[in-house]
């Protein structure tokens, strides 16, 4: 995986919020995702397959979670329900939909979102390495999980073409 | 006549009835994967527009704009996914949609994409 495999996710995550939820949100400097934490966020994870292979997971800290799908709806909640999970998976569903139509080169579907809560978790990612973005914004801090492997063609001909993602 | 919105999240369903509602669209009917917009078509003559996910459980969007065209409906169907590829797009219309929205989209994209549509629907 290389860092400019994160750049659809990144300018999805902003297009995203920016157009849904009208809140600018900023990205943070990438890192290499450690072992999964035990923290109770909750999780949207959807996969990539096709002409590469991945896992992309949307994390948000309950009250950034109840404050982000609160905005999706213009409701306020108050606690983790069926609606939160519903809204977050969505999210997730939209950001990897978007991002991989910006991979030139490439043919890639995405699965069907799930969302966990976290406590004892682990996501399997299939490439070697995983990277996080921070996110800040209006509504709260949360993170977007990234691992994504080519399988089917060059990675030079598969790069993303884009402009930057700060 | 009656908007029918096909998508399995809830929370989406939830958006796109706000904003319906904000157009003056109160006829609004739901079901949350293909097969329930197939059955709720042939069963129901007062819909007058369809707006459908793609990736659904049971059966996708794109398979229910099939079986709607199939069975001789001509009611109008707007895509409303993720699916933004133009292969995607193309298939879609081939197949019977008469329409793309591409999430995300915003209050405003809804109502200059459905305003065609829906002048029959706020009656």
């Amino acid at each position: 995986m290389k860092v400019e495999h994160l750049k659809p996710f990144v300018e999805s995550v902003i297009e995203t919020f920016g157009s849904m939820l009208d809140c600018p949100v900023k990205n943070g400097k990438p890192f290499v995702s450690k072992d999964d934490d035990q923290s109770n966020d909750i999780i949207g994870v959807i996969g990539l397959t096709g002409t590469a292979q991945g896992t992309v997971a949307l994390k948000f800290p309950v009250k950034t979670a109840l404050t982000v799908v609160g905005r999706m709806v213009g409701t306020e909640f108050k606690e983790v329900d069926t609606s939160i999970a519903d809204g977050v998976g969505e999210l997730v569903n939209i950001i990897a939909g978007n991002a991989k139509v910006k991979f030139k080169g490439h043919k890639i579907s995405i699965s069907l979102p799930t969302v966990v809560r976290g406590g004892v978790y682990k996501l399997n990612f299939p490439a070697a390495v995983r990277m996080t973005v921070p996110f800040t914004g209006g509504l709260g801090d949360f993170e977007i999980l990234v691992s994504f492997k080519p399988v089917a063609v060059e990675e030079k001909e598969a790069v993303h073409a884009g402009v930057n993602c700060g | 006549m009656q908007v029918l919105i096909v998508d399995d999240s809830q929370i989406m369903r939830k958006i796109i009835t706000g904003v319906l509602k904000k157009l003056k669209v109160e006829n609004i009917i739901e079901a949350v994967n293909g097969k329930e917009a197939v059955d709720a078509i042939s069963e129901n003559n007062d819909i007058g527009l369809v707006l459908m996910d793609w990736n659904m459980p049971t059966m996708t969007g794109i398979e229910a704009v099939k079986k709607i065209r199939t069975s001789g409906s001509k009611v109008p169907i707007v895509m409303c996914t993720t699916e933004a590829e133009k292969e995607k797009v193309l298939e879609a219309i081939k197949s019977g949609a008469n329409d793309y929205l591409i999430k995300p989209f915003n209050p405003k994209d809804i109502q200059s994409k459905l305003g065609k549509f829906l002048a029959a629907c706020t009656k």
